[in-house]
């Protein structure tokens, strides 16, 4: 139950963390990729200005009758990492990242994306929010 | 937010686990220190005679136990549980804006364990449904009636009942979905105030806490590792674990030490990757087409994951003080003789598990109490409080976990060869008793380092 809780009240300060609450991460997601976008073009001209942003960490995981294929996933981050979690599910319902408290819905033949920095440490699960299912289990080292 | 999206969750900001070379470090450590143990520790008795403890200057005792004092803790204490049932019952649903789930889960239920082994036992004065039923008893005495329990409490019952409701209790935060859920939590503490206030009512209100009172019993057994306590009518100070010397008799209380250490193993071993994969695969089949079922399945067999550790524990504690009674030829058996010495190792495996999130989530506390009903107010001023959700580095907590251990299979070691000197007038078969305990002693504390240390 612990970690119920603490997932709850994470949640909340990540949220209040932000800003303007659910506001602020759907702000600042879109803003990472674009972060990204525009470091992938311009990577082919001038090389050198681009060092500084690394490529995101890409985490794909496909969620056929309710579960994880491969079971669930586990992955090692390190703190500071971009990560970009796709998500794809023959069932709809929102993604959630715990502790960080992001949330996108997923559909089939739509997959869920999340962006984030790794900017808190310790283990995060990834949880199909409707049914409590967990899918994902990352952590994120210092 | 709605409730159902956090309730569900199974981990938000979670330790990670002990690295491995400080996994076999902590129980190189603990082997090396239980040899050193068997050869170095004291020849005569130590903890009995020091548990008397010397008495604090007169006017600090008056002031400590004083009916003022006591009255204040017992009114502010009566106030906080009618605040806290209030705000579950009427509050916001959502558990991260109502200030019940952190106050019983957090302030409550972890915070007053570091506080109870630094000054005594406070929840004797803090303990909310004694203080109702102090106030209602002094109502009828007023009113010219006799307070008289119905019934004599049977004391074959002993701890069991308390055990019994302690086992409820750590089912209702480990195997029930919903255990931040402040409706759920207002019906657990109406339905425990009402068994509580029952139990005092029947059996009177000493019998009920000795025995029934899960909280009571639980903080009562964790305060005798303080080096405070009252005797007497005075508070005196003593040697740390002085509170431990001598048998348990006691019965359930095998039973209640149990649940206190098998329930917190439980908690180690349901986030492990293992145990949550096995939850995956029973609710697998259903989760989409009966979810009902699926959850059933997985709180049934998390029942069964708490009952098993603490049988297991029971087990492990019986197994080895009979082999014990064996290696000494000992006439009757030596179950109650070393009980207590699993006291200092039920604390820390709290401490080990618990430790980070007391300092996480208690930060949670003040914005809460600022606006308890989540309904946007600012009573104290403090709803803006930002929490640091990173404020140990994983160093830290690794350090604390693993050093709590080896310092609580230490005190551990300590209580119960100081025991089996005082048991056994001879030095040989003191020691030969020792050699199961100190095996038990190895197995509960390697296993404590072996859940912190799985993914």
């Amino acid at each position: 139950m612990k970690a119920h809780l603490g997932a709850a009240l994470a949640t909340a300060a990540v949220l209040g963390a932000a800003g303007c609450g659910g506001g602020g991460d759907e702000a600042a997601a879109p803003a990472v990729t674009h972060a990204a976008t525009t470091a992938a073009t311009t990577a082919e001209a001038p090389p050198a200005t681009t060092a500084a942003v690394p490529a995101p960490v890409e985490i794909r995981i496909s969620v056929v009758g309710g579960r994880p294929e491969g079971g669930i996933r586990r992955e090692t981050l390190q703190q500071g990492d971009r990560v970009v979690l796709v998500v794809e599910s023959d069932a709809g319902g929102p993604v959630h990242l715990h502790g960080y408290d992001l949330e996108r819905d997923v559909a089939p033949g739509k997959p869920a994306r999340l962006e984030f920095v790794a900017s808190l440490v310790g283990r995060f699960e990834v949880e199909l929010e409707d049914a409590s299912v967990q899918i994902a289990d990352l952590e994120v080292r210092p | 937010m709605t409730t159902a999206l956090l309730a569900h969750g199974i981990g938000g900001v979670r330790d990670l686990p002990v690295p491995d070379w400080m996994f076999s470090w902590g129980a190189a450590t603990v082997l090396v220190l239980s040899f050193l143990a068997l050869g170095t520790l004291w020849r005569s008795p130590l903890l009995a005679a020091q548990a008397p403890g010397r008495p604090l200057p007169d006017p600090a005792s008056r002031l400590l136990l004083g009916r003022p004092l006591r009255l204040a803790a017992q009114a502010f204490s009566a106030a906080l549980l009618g605040l806290v049932f209030a705000t579950a019952l009427a509050g916001e649903p959502d558990p991260t804006e109502n200030l019940a789930p952190t106050f019983v889960w957090v302030v409550f239920w972890l915070g007053l364990v570091p506080v109870t082994v630094l000054l005594g036992d406070v929840w004797r004065v803090l303990n909310p449904w004694r203080a109702v039923a102090d106030a209602g008893v002094r109502l009828l005495e007023r009113g010219g009636r006799e307070a008289r329990p119905l019934l004599e409490y049977p004391e074959r019952l002993g701890r069991w009942p308390a055990a019994g409701a302690l086992f409820c209790f750590a089912a209702f935060e480990l195997a029930y979905r919903e255990p931040s859920s402040p409706h759920a939590l207002a019906l657990a503490i109406a339905l425990y105030s009402y068994v509580t206030w029952t139990g005092m009512a029947v059996y009177g209100r000493e019998a009920w806490l000795r025995g029934g009172e899960a909280f009571s019993v639980y903080f009562g057994l964790l305060a005798r590792i303080s080096p405070l306590a009252v005797r007497d009518g005075k508070v005196v100070a003593r040697l740390p674990l002085s509170g431990l010397a001598g048998a348990e008799r006691t019965p359930g209380t095998l039973a209640f030490v149990a649940v206190m250490l098998g329930s917190v193993a439980f908690d180690g071993v349901s986030r492990s990757s293992s145990w949550v994969d096995l939850v995956a695969r029973v609710e697998g089949p259903y989760v989409l087409e009966r979810p009902g079922l699926a959850e059933a399945l997985v709180t049934g067999l998390s029942l069964l994951g708490l009952a098993g550790g603490v049988g297991l524990v029971a087990v492990a504690y019986l197994t080895a003080t009979a082999i014990a009674r064996r290696t000494v030829n000992a006439a009757a058996p030596l179950a109650d003789q070393f009980l207590l010495s699993l006291v200092p190792i039920a604390l820390v495996y709290a401490v080990a598990h618990y430790f980070s999130l007391l300092v996480v989530q208690g930060q949670f506390a003040l914005p809460l109490a600022s606006d308890p009903f989540g309904r946007g107010w600012d009573l104290l001023g403090a709803a803006g409080v930002q929490p640091n959700l990173n404020p140990l580095s994983p160093n830290t907590v690794w350090y604390v976990q693993v050093g709590a251990l080896v310092a609580g299979h230490v005190a551990g070691l300590a209580v119960a060869h100081d025991r089996a000197i005082t048991a056994f007038t001879e030095r040989g078969p003191a020691l030969r008793s020792q050699y199961a305990m100190l095996g038990l002693m190895v197995l509960y504390t390697v296993g404590g380092l072996w859940l912190l240390s799985r993914r």
